[in-house]
């Protein structure tokens, strides 16, 4: 595996759990055992009823493009020869947002609710980033 | 719950010349600021009874303020809150002489980020939302409500593009008539829809700069402030609001990524507490948050400038311009005056002060009064929000 420059995200205890089902090529997020809603990014309480109470699911990694921009400027060497890239907001079937990329199309041909379905990318032997392509 | 109207009065005011200040110090800024105001209000130093500086990034403690400006042993206190900082610095010392506890008070915002290779806003955060902006980046945060205002509203991203960059035009405009501002030049459309892109659809002339500055302004009770300025120049408090979202900006079902709930709710607890029924109308100037050109056309809405989106129609029929029916950023904005963080709320209200009493030059407004100031600090998943009203006496 080539040498990876990029930001690596800092494994928390609250975001272990997430990472290593990333690292099994298997999309967790948490789900309160309270009121059933779906949370993501990790953390302790529930955002709609305030509960602890909380089981991490795997879900089906099928959504939308909620929202997208394209970066241009390099402001890390580690995207020098990725630009330009899409910074895209997908929203899962479970409700959830998250953060990522489409790895199988061209900028010009995001559009808003474009469907994508996760894949896996095993950038370093301990990181798994979850990234999108069309569905 | 109480209200701050009438019962503080801003008697002086001072604001550096914002821009790359390479040879000014965050001290010297102060030093600058904090003097025009004293002078302005006809006060000396001794007479200031407590203090509070705001700053981001520049500086820590009290001792900030205390040391430059040689204040005697006097409470001061640093104050932080994102781009709301400066705002919130004038907050506490209202409430405080508000509370009958001080007479004079000096509330003065710096911030000196040119030389300490502070490479734009995001930067400094800590806290930030890891779905919405994982790595505190400003320009995709807020480029991502471009792609999805216009999709909500079939505006096709071209055409958005061109929306928005009228804006700039209309900021940099201002700011070619006002000698303190860090860009004095105008830019026309097709310079801003050409200029590279920083994250689509925004380009350089979209994003406002990183600025040295500092503005300051000395708080008293209406009492005194009748005694020190009978002829009334100076400016009353009429409201003061600070809104910081709790995060409901994470799933389908809470956020639509249009428009920010901060700024809705302190909007709506200003205009009940200066008592304005019709913003549009009631309103002769507003200075606004616009880090970004699109922070500025959601913003219209939001403040309940005019009605959801219909923004693109107030832009195009130049409503907001300077010769408009409502003027926004006569001074330039953050886009034109620049954006030093902690100083910026404070400069917003020196603008308001300098039209009220026909001071703004190639700028002046026919019929200044109320006018309103709005900061947007942090990033989505968690903002800082303020609104703010003041007016000269008898508005
Ligand atoms: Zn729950």
């Amino acid at each position: 595996m080539a040498q990876y420059i990029k930001p690596l995200p800092q494994i928390t205890a609250e975001t272990r759990e997430f990472w290593e089902g990333c690292k099994r090529h298997e999309l967790l997020i948490q789900r309160c055992k309270d009121c059933g809603v779906y949370r993501h990014y990790p953390r302790l309480m529930c955002p709609k009823c305030g509960s602890w109470n909380v089981e991490w699911v795997k879900v089906g990694g099928r959504g939308k493009v909620y929202t997208w921009t394209v970066a241009v400027q390099p402001f890390h060497p580690g995207f020098f020869e990725d630009v330009p890239y899409a910074v895209v907001i997908v929203e899962l079937e479970e409700g959830v947002r998250m953060v990522s990329n489409i790895v199988d199309c061209a900028p010009e041909e995001i559009y808003i609710g474009m469907p994508v379905e996760v894949v896996f990318d095993d950038v370093t032997e301990e990181v798994t980033l979850p990234r999108f392509r069309t569905a | 719950m109480g209200s701050i109207k009438d019962r503080v009065a801003i008697i002086g005011m001072g604001c550096t010349k914002f821009g790359e200040n390479w040879d000014k110090s965050a001290q010297d800024m102060m030093v600058e600021a904090a003097y025009e105001a004293y002078n302005d209000a006809g006060i000396e130093p001794k007479d200031i009874e407590a203090a509070w500086v705001g700053t981001v990034n520049s500086g820590e403690v009290g001792n900030f303020l205390a040391v430059p400006l040689r204040l005697q042993y006097i409470p001061v206190t640093r104050v932080e809150n994102r781009c709301a900082t400066g705002t919130d610095t004038v907050r506490n010392a209202c409430y405080a002489v508000a509370a009958g506890i001080y007479d004079i008070v000096l509330a003065l915002g710096v911030e000196k980020l040119k030389d300490t290779g502070f490479g734009g806003l995001g930067q400094a955060y800590t806290y930030l939302n890891p779905v919405l902006s994982p790595r505190g980046a400003a320009v995709p945060m807020f480029a991502q409500v471009a792609t999805r205002y216009f999709h909500r509203y079939g505006i096709d991203p071209m055409e958005g593009k061109k929306i928005i960059g009228q804006i700039s035009v209309k900021s940099h405009h201002n700011g070619s008539l006002n000698p303190k501002a860090h860009f004095q030049r105008e830019v026309t459309l097709e310079q801003v829809l050409n200029a590279p892109i920083m994250g689509w659809p925004l380009g350089l002339f979209d994003c406002c700069p990183v600025t040295d500055g500092a503005a300051a302004a000395i708080l008293t009770t209406p009492e005194i402030a009748k005694r020190l300025k009978p002829k009334g120049d100076y400016l009353l408090v009429k409201a003061l609001q600070i809104a910081a979202g709790p995060g409901d900006h994470q799933r389908k079902d809470d956020y639509d990524m249009i428009h920010w709930e901060e700024t809705v709710r302190a909007a709506k607890r200003a205009y009940e507490e200066a008592g304005i029924k019709d913003p549009f109308k009631d309103l002769s100037m507003v200075e606004l948050h616009d880090c970004f050109s699109i922070t500025e056309l959601v913003t219209y809405e939001d403040l309940g400038l005019c009605p959801r989106g219909k923004a693109r129609e107030y832009v195009e029929a130049g409503t907001f311009t300077l010769e408009g029916q409502l003027p926004v950023q006569p001074d330039g904005g953050l886009k034109s005056f620049g954006h030093p963080l902690g100083a910026s709320g404070i400069r917003m209200i020196y603008e308001i002060y300098l039209q009220n009493q026909g001071r703004a030059g190639k700028r002046q407004l026919k019929n200044p009064g109320l006018g309103l100031t709005h900061n947007l600090g942090g990033a989505e998943g968690g903002f800082i929000m303020s609104v703010a009203i003041f007016g000269p006496p008898g508005s």
